[in-house]
């Protein structure tokens, strides 16, 4: 551990944390959305997650087309999986206290992981596309965590156009804000939880799609996810959509920087001790959102 | 109605203490894990069913115990039985340090924060190894001694049973309920409440540390994925929710039922029985949130004490 840390370095750890860094944002905001939204903690994000990796699996696997062109089937495909779990199960609790919605999605999660691991047995897969990096300046960048953070970031980019300029965005943000009122403005609170609910799914599932041609896939693989999401939201703020940005990359820094002094095990418990302290001395996130 | 079940108790009692004279090892590693169970449902009630803090890592205690218990054992010769106790010490130290600052935040915060909590005990446990073993687990040294874990376990089971049906059936109890029902209000009446959550979290901590410690025991070998999975937290939280969570006995019902029903029917399947145990969490939650003696607390009026 004691080797000397030269600037490139700590270059390269800026430059490898703000890849993966947007690949956390864009899963957070569809955690960010269903709890501004519903105020439900949803477990179940990673395993949408995962799934979304094993649709891009099969299919770079069975069709043989650039796993990217999956994020069309994935979206899609998750999107509308996520309004079937909201439609019948999840649209049960909204108003119900936090101990049947963690445990609700929990029950959701166990039985689709174990569903993966009957039908995709819990063989570890992965995606080999795009290996090998590029070379600028002193700098190594692996093809294929530029091109999912490309992705990440122009997903990120629609997402937020699609909550700022068009009306379903609106109504989701006013739902957000106060279901009360958003109501009695005439907006249909039921369909809005069911449309963030799928888009939220959606984007889970396209970081899936993304994180597939980088990491190991397996039926587990998406808890870790839904850990680093609520990290990424606490410290962005509970519903400060903007805020789950800056907690992705904030993430994705704090834990490539950790790792640098520490192993890669501990820099995972600096991201919760970060937790924690959020928790306790800014309770509202770094940019402020709905007091606890 | 009340001395019948006051004189069935000490004959049940009596039944269990004298069970293991004609066991078999099969039915005394079932009792023992059916009395583990009781004691971690009963446990997470004292906290979550009784101040309503939802405690979503509870395990962290029962991991902490278990490791703490086992390094005594295996690196300094401690005998196993003063081992758990102190396993159920580190887990207490460890509540307090969490708790004093954790039981401030609301509703899902203390939530997350308890997850986070597990997560990083678990990560912190891996990256000790010259103290836990990391990775590959920790060995405690050969003893046959399921009987008398078995009475430890019982003995938990009990003790904690006992001090949730103190605390239910008096003024503190009182409190952590009112904390529950209304914290502004109880805070308004006067009830300290940081105090009283902190009294609820401690004592609700002790247990899962000891049982954890006799786990380890029991056992012979821990690693960080089998005394740290989320796995069971959510179980204790959902053999105390189908019972009934805060009150006493619902804990000790829904953690018999639920145990003897997965030991029979799902130990058979490998993956299968986690769908079917998910499909049964969805249904508890959804159509009987107050579990079954709730819902019998509702149409018959019982009593506190049950």
């Amino acid at each position: 551990m004691n080797v000397a840390i030269t600037p490139t370095m700590i270059g390269q750890v800026i430059i490898s944390g703000l890849l993966a860094g947007a690949l956390y944002s864009m899963v957070a905001l569809g955690l960010a959305l269903i709890y501004g939204v519903m105020r439900v903690i949803n477990i179940a994000h990673g395993t949408l997650l995962m799934l979304g990796a094993y649709t891009t699996f099969w299919w770079f696997r069975l069709l043989g087309i650039n796993p990217y062109l999956s994020l069309l089937v994935a979206l899609p495909l998750m999107f509308l999986l996520g309004m079937l779990l909201q439609r019948t199960l999840v649209t049960r609790v909204v108003d119900a206290p936090e101990l049947s919605s963690l445990l609700l999605t929990f029950g959701i999660s166990i039985a689709l992981v174990n569903v993966a691991q009957l039908a995709f047995t819990s063989d570890v897969r992965s995606v080999e596309f795009l290996t090998g990096a590029f070379l600028v300046g002193p700098f190594a960048l692996s093809k294929s965590r530029l091109v999912s953070f490309a992705f990440a970031v122009v997903i990120t980019v629609l997402a937020f156009w699609f909550l700022q300029k068009t009306k379903l965005g609106k109504a989701i943000r006013a739902t957000s804000q106060s279901s009360e009122v958003a109501m009695v403005c005439g907006i249909n609170v039921q369909r809005i939880h069911l449309y963030a609910f799928g888009i939220a799914s959606a984007l889970a599932a396209a970081g899936g799609s993304l994180v597939a041609v980088i990491v190991a896939i397996q039926p587990e693989m998406g808890t870790v996810y839904t850990f680093k999401s609520f990290l990424v939201i606490v410290l962005g703020g509970a519903g400060n959509y903007p805020g789950a940005l800056l907690g992705g990359m904030l993430l994705g820094l704090v834990e490539q920087l950790s790792s640098l002094f520490l192993t890669t095990q501990v820099s995972e418990a600096v991201a919760y001790v970060l937790l924690v302290l959020v928790l306790l001395l800014r309770p509202t996130g770094l940019l402020g959102g709905r007091a606890r | 109605m009340r001395w019948a079940i006051l004189a069935a108790l000490p004959i049940g009692l009596l039944l269990l203490a004298l069970y293991p004279m004609v066991a078999t090892g099969y039915g005394i590693q079932f009792m023992l894990q059916l009395f583990m169970w009781v004691a971690l449902a009963q446990s997470w009630n004292l906290i979550s069913g009784l101040t309503g803090y939802v405690s979503f890592g509870h395990v962290a205690f029962f991991g902490t115990g278990a490791y703490g218990a086992a390094i005594l054992v295996s690196k300094h010769a401690w005998h196993w039985v003063p081992a758990s106790l102190m396993g159920g010490v580190a887990a207490v130290v460890l509540a307090l340090i969490i708790g004093y600052p954790c039981l401030r935040l609301k509703g899902p915060y203390f939530a997350i924060a308890m997850l986070g909590l597990n997560e990083v005990m678990r990560v912190l446990v891996s990256y000790f190894e010259g103290l836990t073993g990391g990775g590959s687990g920790l060995s405690l040294p050969t003893l046959h001694a399921s009987r008398q874990v078995y009475y430890g376990m019982g003995l938990a089971a009990l003790a904690i049973t006992g001090v949730a049906h103190i605390l239910i059936t008096s003024r503190v109890g009182l409190r952590f309920m009112t904390i529950r029902e209304d914290e502004i209000a109880a805070e308004a009446m006067g009830i300290n409440t940081a105090r009283y959550k902190l009294f609820a979290f401690l004592l609700s901590a002790f247990v899962p540390g000891v049982v954890g410690g006799l786990y380890a025991r029991d056992q012979g070998y821990i690693e960080p994925i089998s005394v740290f999975p989320l796995l069971t937290t959510v179980t204790m939280i959902v053999m105390a929710l189908f019972g009934g969570k805060g009150t006493i006995w619902g804990p000790v019902l829904g953690a018999v039922t639920l145990f003897i029903f997965q030991e029979l029917v799902w130990a058979r399947f490998l993956y299968l029985h986690q769908v079917l145990f998910g499909a049964i969490i969805v249904v508890v939650v959804l159509l009987m949130p107050k579990g079954i003696l709730g819902i019998l607390q509702e149409r018959y009026r019982l009593p506190r004490w049950v």
